[in-house]
């Protein structure tokens, strides 16, 4: 359920990381390949009543079950599609998931000279890289769900 | 209206022991009472809203939990039962959409809130249990019940309106499991 951007992928070096650059309500976002735990078809939410911004519901995958983080809606957009992903990721508080759009994943290795900071404060990154004139950040996936970042 | 009651509380269990919790639907989504604080379920056989009922002389306020949970918004559904607990000096009515019945499930099923939900909700549930390819959140007794230990009103009823039958159906049954 993954594309590579034409490059092989080389492992990850000091020099350099490997993403995985996917897309949420049309926005393009990328994450470490390392903070990844799968990708998989989006089944429907269980919503559990709470405070905690953004972390309103679970997912079930089998007897498996997840937070979820609503990334669409800490971004303020809505995801596209009809067959959404779920992105898993290695929280350091437990794995979460993220429902995304249905447009496949694409596998990316950026040389960290590229990497630059993050300016928006929408998601939390630990930087972003320009891709033509869109800035992609690269989510710090720690502090998802973390309060303010 | 009717009411099915528990004849008697369940010893406490052992670690290894099955729990047992009283499975409801409220607001469409599934919701788990702790057997153990289980007194009843009362039904309203003409589809009426559920009053506060008087059991055996005593006032079980009404909880709104779809309010509490944020859940009124989700729609209007029949709130024709009402399950009734006790917890101490607190008593109370939760209305519930639906009774499923009661499930057995060992401790290491009780699985805990992810830590990810960082806010009051730590206090509002027990934990979680698979059930029918969804969830059930299975709410703390004390949370659904603490605003209601300076409601308890005590009331003899001259002439009770509602009949206090003995546990029978599915919930007679699924009680001798726990």
């Amino acid at each position: 359920m993954l594309r590579t951007n034409g490059h092989a992928q080389h492992h990850e070096t000091s020099r350099s990381w490997n993403l995985l650059v996917f897309s949420v309500g049309g926005r393009r976002l990328a994450v470490r390949t390392l903070e990844v735990g799968g990708i998989s078809q989006w089944h429907e939410s269980i919503p559990v009543s709470g405070r905690t911004p953004f972390v309103s519901g679970v997912v079930r995958l089998n007897q498996i079950v997840l937070p979820v983080f609503d990334l669409a809606a800490a971004l303020q957009r809505t995801v596209q599609g009809t067959s959404l992903l779920c992105l898993r990721m290695k929280h350091s508080l437990g794995d979460l998931a993220v429902c995304i759009d249905e447009e496949i994943p694409v596998l990316q290795t950026l040389d960290r000279s590229m990497i630059q900071p993050y300016r928006d404060r929408d998601v939390p990154a630990e930087g972003s890289y320009a891709h033509g004139q869109e800035e992609v950040p690269i989510l710090s996936v720690s502090r998802l769900g973390m309060g303010v970042w | 209206m009717s009411v099915s009651m528990k004849r008697e509380k369940r010893a406490t269990s052992a670690s290894t022991s099955p729990l047992c919790f009283l499975v409801t639907t409220i607001g469409g989504r599934y919701f788990g009472f702790e057997a153990e604080y289980l007194l009843g379920v009362q039904t309203s056989e003409n589809g009426e809203s559920l009053q506060d009922p008087v059991v055996q002389g005593i006032t079980y306020r009404v909880v709104d939990l779809a309010v509490r949970l944020n859940l009124a918004t989700e729609g209007r559904w029949d709130r024709t039962q009402g399950v009734l607990l006790e917890d101490g000096r607190r008593r109370g009515c939760v209305s519930v959409q639906k009774v499923h019945g009661l499930l057995d499930v060992h401790l290491s099923q009780l699985l805990p809130l992810p830590a990810q939900f960082r806010g009051p909700e730590r206090v509002w549930y027990r934990g979680m249990i698979l059930f029918d390819h969804s969830v059930v959140l299975v709410l703390n007794t004390a949370w659904v019940l603490e605003e209601q230990l300076e409601g308890v009103v005590s009331k003899i009823e001259s002439q009770g309106t509602e009949s206090i039958v003995a546990l029978q159906g599915t919930m007679q049954s699924k009680d001798q499991a726990c």
